[in-house]
C-alpha cells in the first residue's frame, strides 16, 4: 500500500511542472503586468517603477523567473503576493477555510440528499419517486452554476429570506458565538444549495444506474432468498456494491468544486479562494496564481488517492501494491 | 425536500437577534492631550456605527507599501499626520502638529508638536516618531512612494529633533508642494516598528495578514484603529480612545463609535448595498443618480451633487517622431504630419458636440472640459482658457488653412491626397468612455474623417502608450486634482504620462519648452499668487496647443442617510472629509 501511495505521489512532480510551466508562459504572453496600473498613475515616479521591476523580477525573461520561482519551490517557499506583501502560502491559507467549509457543505448536500434518493428511486424503476427525481435532477443538470448563482442572489435581494452574499452579517463581530454560528449558516445555505444542486443530480443519476444494475445480479437474489429483509438487501448488500464508481469519481468532484466555487464565489460575493485567484488573475499577482493552480492541482491528485484507497477500503476485492 | 423548513426557523432567529440594539459601547476615558485640538463645529452626541462600502481590498495597511487609493483611504483612518489637507477649502491645516513656522529661507520649516498626545496603546507620541518614519522612508532597503515625492530632484529632505516636541525639516531647495506633501506622510510608531526597521522586514509589517491577526498591532494616532479585519468581508475600526480631538464641551472626537466598511467585489455592488439602504454613504456616478435618487424617501438618504468631478477625460494623437528598433516609424510620416499641426488638432476639438456628449452619454450630469483641471480643483483651476466651442464650419476652414480638401469621394483627403483615417484607441472596462469614443467617430464622419474604434484591454492599452508607441490616437482619462506639482509626469515634456510623446530629451517644441520652464519654476516658490500665475499659463497652452484634445467632466455625486449630522462633503476625494465630527440623533440604523 505505502508504494502504491508514494508512487501516485511521485507522479504530482511532473504534473505541477508542465501545468507551472504553461501558467508561467500563458502569463508573460498576456498583455501587461502586474506594474500596468501603476504605470498609469500620474504622480509615480519612473525611479520607483523601475525599483519596483528589479525587485519582482519583472525585468528579466521568463524563463530567468520561472527558474528563480522553481528554485524557491525546492526550498518550499511559494513566493509572495505583490498586491499584499504576504508569503503566498499564508495568503492562501487565510482564504482556504471559507473555500473548504463551503465544498464540504454542499458535498454533504449532495450526497446526503442523492444517496437514499438514488436508491429508492432505483428500487421502483418508473414508480412516482423515480420519475419525480428524474425530473428534478435533469431540470439541475441543465440549469449553469453560474446562473443559478445568479438567480439566488436576485431571489435572496427580492425576499429578503436570505443575505446577498457574504459569509458573516456587518455585526458578526458583536454577536454572541451562538449566534455567530448561527449567522454563518445562514450565509452558507444559498452557496451550499447553488453548488450542490449540480452534485445532487449527477449522483444521483450515476447511483440509480449503478444501483438498478447491482439489482439485477445474482447475489441480490440469493441474499432475497436468504429471506433477507428488503431494507436490509438494498442498503446493505446493493449500495455498497453500487458506490464503489462513484467512489473512484469522489477525488473529480471535490476539485470540481474548487473550480466551481471560483464561479460561484465571484458571483455570491463569497469570501474565498475563488475570489482571491480570480483578483489575482486580473491584476497578474504571478505568484498568487502559481500558488493556487499548485493547490489545485495537488487537490485534483490527492483527492483522487484517497477516493482509490476509500475505494479498496469499501470493495475487498480491490488490492494495490503489487 | 426537507429543506423550506430549516430556513425558516433559521430567518426567525436571526431576525430576533439582528433586531436587538446595537452592543452597549462603553468607552474607555483617558484625559485629554495638554494640545488637544478643540473642533469648531456643531456638538454632538457620542455613539452609533457608521457603515459604508468599498469596491476593493486594501492590500496593505503599511503606508509605505501602500500604492493605491484603496488602501491609502483606510491608512488615513488610523495613521495621522503632521499637516492635514482640507479637502474642503483646499488649504492646509494642523494636524499632529499644532503650528509651524517657515524661516525667511523658505527652506526651513520648523514643526511644533501636540504635547500630550498618546498613540492608541498608550505610549507618547513625540519627535522621535517623526524622524523615525523619516528615516524609514528613505531607507534604500525600503523602496517606497513617498521617498520620491519627500526629495527634491533626487535629494533627501534634512530632518532634525530640536526636542522632544519640535522637529525642523529642511528641503534643499525652496519646494513648494512641501506642506501638502508632508500632510499625506502618516507617521509611525518608533516603538513599535523599530524592530522591523533594524532586521529590514518592515515593508512586511502591518500586511493583511498581522491586520487579520493582531490588529491592535496597528497603532493609531488618527480618530480611529483598527478592531477587526476580515479579507473580502469587512473592515471593523472603532474609536481610538486616545484621539487629540474633542469638541467644544470636551468630549472626546469621534463620535461614532464605530466605522464598518463591507468589502464588495466591484463598484456595482457597492452601489448596490447603497440603493438597498445596507449603507450610510456612496460615490455616485452620473448615470445612477436617477434610479437610486427614487429609494431615498424609503431608506432616509439624500443624494448631494459635489459638482464636476476632478477626472479629466481626453483624445490625443501620437505625436512621437521616433521609430521602433527595426526603423519602422511609430506613426506614418504622412500622418505624424497632420498629428503635429495645430490646426488639425483644433479643427478636430471644434469638430466634437461635447454639449451633446454631456447629454447623450452623461445624461446632463456633466460638462464640457478645455483644459487639463476641472473646476474641481478651486484652487488651481483656470477657468480663461481657450474653448473650443462646437463648430463644424470652423473646423473645416481650421483644415482648409491646413491644406486639407474633401475630395470626390465626400472624405477628407491631405495635400498629398492621402485619405485621413485614423485609429483611435481606448480601454473597453470603461462603459462611458466606449459610448464616447463612439460619439466621436460619429462627430468626425461630419467632417469626412474616417475614425476606426480599437478597444483594448487597459494593459495592452498602457503597454502601447508607453513602452511600443504603435499608436495613432488614444483616448483615456487622468484624475486631476491638488497641488500642479502632481501633474509633472504629464506637462513636463520628460515626463512618463507627456502621452503625446513622452521621455523627450529636449523639448520638441517650443510651447513644451515654456511648459518645461513654468512647471519647474511654479516648484520653486512659496508664493501662491505666482504659482498660480504660471499654472494657469500652463492651462492656457495645454488649451492652445490642444495635445490633449479634452472633451468632458462628469459631475460627481455622493449619498449619505439622513441622519447623520455635521456633514462635510469635499468637492473631491473621500465622501465625508470629517468623519470625526460626525453625530446622529438616531442610535439604530
Amino acid at each position: 500500500m505505502i508504494p502504491f501511495i508514494l508512487r501516485r505521489l511521485t507522479t504530482l512532480v511532473p504534473m505541477l511542472l508542465a501545468v507551472t510551466l504553461l501558467v508561467f508562459i500563458l502569463m508573460s504572453l498576456a498583455p501587461g503586468d502586474f506594474l500596468t496600473p501603476v504605470k498609469a498613475q500620474r504622480d509615480i515616479n519612473p525611479a520607483l517603477i523601475a525599483e519596483l521591476q528589479k525587485s519582482f523580477g519583472l525585468d528579466r525573461p521568463w524563463y530567468q523567473q520561472y527558474a528563480l520561482w522553481l528554485g524557491n519551490v525546492l526550498h518550499l517557499d511559494f513566493g509572495y503576493s505583490w498586491t499584499y506583501k504576504v508569503p503566498v502560502a499564508q495568503l492562501i491559507a487565510q482564504r482556504a477555510p471559507a473555500t473548504i467549509l463551503l465544498s464540504i457543505t454542499s458535498l454533504l448536500l449532495a450526497w446526503t440528499l442523492a444517496i437514499p434518493l438514488a436508491v429508492l428511486a432505483a428500487a421502483r424503476p418508473g414508480g412516482w419517486i423515480d420519475r419525480l427525481t428524474s425530473a428534478a435532477a435533469y431540470f439541475a443538470l441543465a440549469i449553469p452554476e453560474f446562473f443559478l448563482a445568479l438567480l439566488a442572489v436576485w431571489m435572496a435581494a427580492r425576499t429578503g429570506w436570505f443575505p446577498i452574499g457574504g459569509l458573516t452579517s456587518l455585526d458578526y463581530d458583536f454577536l454572541s458565538p451562538a449566534a455567530q454560528f448561527l449567522d454563518i449558516a445562514h450565509h452558507l445555505i444559498l452557496p451550499t444549495l447553488v453548488l450542490g444542486l449540480g452534485g445532487v443530480a449527477g449522483t444521483l443519476r450515476v447511483l440509480r444506474a449503478n444501483v438498478l444494475d447491482v439489482l439485477q445480479a445474482e447475489y441480490i437474489t440469493a441474499a432475497r432468498a436468504k429471506g433477507l429483509s428488503e431494507k436490509v438487501v438494498l442498503f446493505r448488500h446493493v449500495l455498497r456494491n453500487a458506490l464503489n464508481p462513484l467512489l473512484s469519481t469522489i477525488g473529480y468532484a471535490f476539485a470540481g468544486l474548487l473550480s466551481g466555487s471560483l464561479l460561484v464565489e465571484n458571483v455570491m460575493n463569497y469570501p474565498g479562494l475563488g475570489r482571491l485567484v480570480y483578483e489575482a488573475f486580473i491584476r497578474e499577482d504571478q505568484f498568487v496564481v502559481l500558488g493556487s493552480v499548485v493547490v489545485a492541482c495537488s487537490l485534483l491528485i490527492v483527492g483522487n488517492l484517497l477516493s482509490d484507497l476509500a475505494l479498496a477500503w469499501s470493495d475487498p476485492r480491490v488490492r494495490y501494491g503489487r | 425536500m426537507a429543506q423550506p423548513v430549516f430556513p425558516i426557523a433559521l430567518c426567525a432567529l436571526l431576525l430576533l437577534s439582528a433586531c436587538s440594539p446595537p452592543p452597549k459601547v462603553s468607552r474607555q476615558t483617558h484625559p485629554l492631550p495638554a494640545g488637544v485640538d478643540i473642533a469648531r463645529s456643531e456638538i454632538g452626541r457620542s455613539g452609533g456605527v457608521f457603515i459604508d462600502s468599498s469596491p476593493g481590498e486594501p492590500s496593505t495597511f503599511n503606508p509605505l507599501v501602500s500604492e493605491d487609493a484603496t488602501s491609502g483611504g483606510f491608512i488615513g483612518l488610523f495613521l495621522d499626520s503632521l499637516v492635514h489637507n482640507n479637502a474642503v477649502t483646499q488649504e492646509v491645516e494642523p494636524g499632529l502638529a499644532a503650528r509651524w513656522d517657515i524661516a525667511p529661507d523658505n527652506r526651513t520649516f520648523t514643526f511644533h508638536l501636540r504635547p500630550g498626545v498618546l498613540w492608541s496603546d498608550g505610549h507618547p507620541f513625540s519627535a522621535d516618531d517623526v524622524l523615525f518614519t523619516f528615516q524609514a522612508i528613505y531607507d534604500p532597503r525600503f523602496p517606497n512612494r513617498a521617498a520620491f515625492d519627500l526629495s527634491v530632484d533626487g535629494q533627501k529632505f534634512k530632518v532634525e529633533k530640536i526636542d522632544d516636541l519640535t522637529v525642523r525639516l529642511t528641503t534643499p531647495q525652496i519646494y513648494a508642494p512641501f506642506l501638502e506633501t508632508v500632510g499625506g506622510v502618516g507617521l509611525l510608531p518608533k516603538h513599535e516598528l523599530e524592530p522591523a526597521f533594524r532586521d529590514g522586514t518592515l515593508l512586511k509589517s502591518w500586511n493583511v495578514s498581522v491586520a487579520q491577526k493582531e490588529p491592535q498591532r496597528l497603532l493609531a494616532t488618527g480618530a480611529f484603529r483598527l478592531r477587526s479585519y476580515q479579507p473580502a468581508e469587512r473592515i471593523v475600526f472603532e474609536a481610538n480612545p486616545h484621539y487629540w480631538r474633542a469638541d467644544a464641551q470636551g468630549v472626546r472626537l469621534p463620535y461614532v463609535d464605530f466605522l464598518v466598511t463591507k468589502l464588495v467585489k466591484d463598484a456595482n455592488a457597492s452601489t448596490l448595498a447603497f440603493a438597498t439602504g445596507q449603507t450610510d454613504a456612496e460615490g455616485l456616478s452620473p448615470d445612477n443618480v436617477a434610479w437610486i435618487d427614487r429609494y431615498a424617501s424609503r431608506y432616509g438618504f439624500s443624494v448631494f451633487n459635489r459638482g464636476p468631478s476632478p477626472n479629466t477625460g481626453f483624445i490625443w494623437f501620437n505625436q512621437n517622431p521616433g521609430h521602433d528598433t527595426a526603423g519602422k516609424p511609430f506613426v506614418t510620416p504622412y500622418k505624424l504630419a497632420w498629428f503635429t499641426d495645430r490646426r488639425f488638432r483644433q479643427a478636430i476639438s471644434h469638430g466634437i458636440d461635447r454639449q451633446g456628449l454631456v447629454r447623450g452619454v452623461l445624461f446632463g450630469r456633466g460638462q464640457p472640459l478645455w483644459g487639463p483641471e476641472t473646476p474641481a480643483n478651486k484652487k488651481w483651476y483656470n477657468p480663461n482658457v481657450t474653448q473650443y466651442p462646437y463648430d463644424p464650419a470652423r473646423s473645416r476652414a481650421l483644415l482648409a488653412e491646413a491644406g486639407f480638401q474633401i475630395g470626390p469621394d465626400q472624405k477628407l483627403h491631405d495635400r498629398q491626397g492621402n485619405l485621413v483615417e485614423f485609429t483611435l484607441n481606448s480601454n473597453q472596462e470603461n462603459q462611458l468612455r466606449v459610448n464616447m469614443a463612439t460619439a466621436f467617430k460619429e462627430n468626425m464622419r461630419d467632417l469626412g474623417i474616417t475614425v476606426n474604434l480599437s478597444f483594448l484591454d487597459f494593459g495592452t492599452l498602457v503597454g502601447k502608450i508607453q513602452d511600443s508607441y504603435d499608436y495613432e490616437a488614444g483616448m483615456l482619462g487622468l484624475t486631476g486634482g491638488g497641488d500642479p506639482a502632481g501633474g509633472i509626469s504629464v506637462f513636463s515634456s520628460k515626463g512618463r504620462l507627456h502621452q503625446w510623446y513622452p521621455n523627450q530629451k529636449t523639448p520638441a517644441t517650443p510651447w513644451e519648452a515654456r511648459i518645461d520652464q513654468l512647471m519647474s519654476d511654479q516648484l520653486h516658490t512659496l508664493d501662491y499668487p505666482t504659482r498660480k500665475k504660471y499654472f494657469d499659463e500652463v492651462q492656457k497652452i495645454m488649451s492652445d496647443e490642444t495635445p490633449f484634445i479634452y472633451l468632458v467632466t462628469a459631475n460627481a455625486y455622493v449619498g449619505i442617510k439622513d441622519r447623520w449630522k455635521n456633514i462635510r462633503i469635499p468637492p473631491l476625494g473621500s465622501l465625508v472629509w470629517n468623519l470625526d465630527e460626525l453625530w446622529t440623533p438616531l442610535l439604530t440604523p
